[in-house]
């Protein structure tokens, strides 16, 4: 099975019907049409930030501040951040929303067919660190955005929501 | 300066200020009587303490917020520099212990040490203002003044190299994360 665009406007309600207050990201290609709502909007508050790293720190000290953060990141940057995700949430047992485009998948193909590794071993990834996930292959899958975020609180951990065409 | 002289002048300035240290910083501060309800260590990912600390300044802006960071660590995540001054948290304070050191892992020098400037760094990244002190009193004399200051403002320690072997907080950082959470709401 492919992969379908998601409006981005549709990501978006699901967003603020879980009353995030914060946005951080490192822009992804894959989700640069929700990045311009967010930029276009007071709340939430869009942040971009230098690195994935710095991103899993800030949403520690905002959930620790009493505010209801999330990541927007692509599927390198999730690469890129394993340890703070280890110890600023695995550990720290702190609540993380990460919506990760598939960047560079061959969205006619399942994730796991893939030749990349980027898209190819993000899932494996997330299972070998326990980290639950949600693919997003279509509109209709829209609304395990809400379940997620509701996951990472009643967890106090990573949930990881993968975004598997660009958005529209 | 030593690091202990230093940890005390914070101490004696914090006031109510949330605080945020890491790596070598920690034990410390928590000897030094500071590891209250809103107190974080940063453990288990060097560099991160200047993001977590600009979450909270965020988070509570009519808060003032100390973050005791390391050379070795800032380092790691040296973009956090440009990222902290493009949030421009006017109530963020950032300490960096500056002894050249990765003191943690047994003293190894940091790259550059001597060549680069912490203060010239944070200035050409945005930060609202930087210093450096050398000698506790002249930093005591000082402090009150530097975190009546806007922020961001990051403030370079000079201290001495110690050849003690590396302590590391008792604490669970998911206890001090739930437990400022809460101290935060009532």
């Amino acid at each position: 099975m492919g992969a379908r665009s998601i409006p981005a406007q549709l990501l978006l309600d699901h967003i603020q019907s879980c009353q995030i207050t914060h946005v951080l990201t490192v822009p992804d290609t894959h989700q640069k049409t929700l990045l311009a709502l967010l930029a276009a909007r007071d709340q939430p508050r869009l942040l971009t930030v230098c690195t994935e790293d710095e991103a899993v720190g800030i949403n520690l000290g905002l959930y620790a501040g009493g505010q209801r953060p999330m990541l927007l990141i692509q599927n390198n940057g999730l690469y890129a951040c394993l340890n703070a995700i280890k110890a600023l949430s695995l550990d720290a047992q702190v609540p993380l929303l990460m919506l990760i485009g598939e960047f560079g998948r061959d969205v006619s193909l399942p994730s796991r067919e893939n030749k990349l590794r980027a898209v190819r071993l993000l899932t494996p990834t997330l299972d070998t660190w326990g980290i639950p996930h949600y693919q997003l292959e279509g509109p209709d899958d829209a609304g395990c955005l809400v379940e997620a975020y509701q996951r990472a609180e009643a967890q106090c951990g990573p949930v990881a929501v993968i975004v598997g065409a660009p958005t529209t | 300066m030593e690091r202990l002289e230093a940890i005390q002048v914070l101490a004696e300035c914090r006031n109510q200020a949330l605080s945020v240290a890491i790596m070598q910083a920690c034990v410390p501060w928590h000897d030094a009587g500071q590891a209250d309800a809103f107190h974080v260590d940063a453990q288990g990912c060097m560099g991160s303490a200047s993001s977590i600390a600009l979450g909270l300044a965020v988070a509570q802006p009519d808060r003032k917020v100390l973050v005791l960071d390391g050379d070795g660590s800032l380092l790691m995540q040296l973009g956090s520099l440009v990222t902290v001054a493009a949030a421009a948290p006017a109530n963020l304070y950032h300490f960096v212990f500056d002894n050249g050191v990765h003191q943690s892992s047994g003293n190894q020098t940091v790259p550059g040490a001597g060549k680069f400037n912490f203060v010239q760094l944070a200035l050409a990244a945005g930060y609202a203002s930087a210093c450096s002190f050398s000698d506790a009193a002249e930093m005591r004399a000082e402090l009150p003044r530097l975190v009546a200051s806007t922020g961001p403002v990051l403030i370079r320690l000079e201290i001495a190299r110690e050849n003690t072997h590396p302590r590391w907080p008792k604490a669970k950082m998911a206890d001090q994360v739930q437990a400022m959470r809460s101290a935060l709401r009532s």
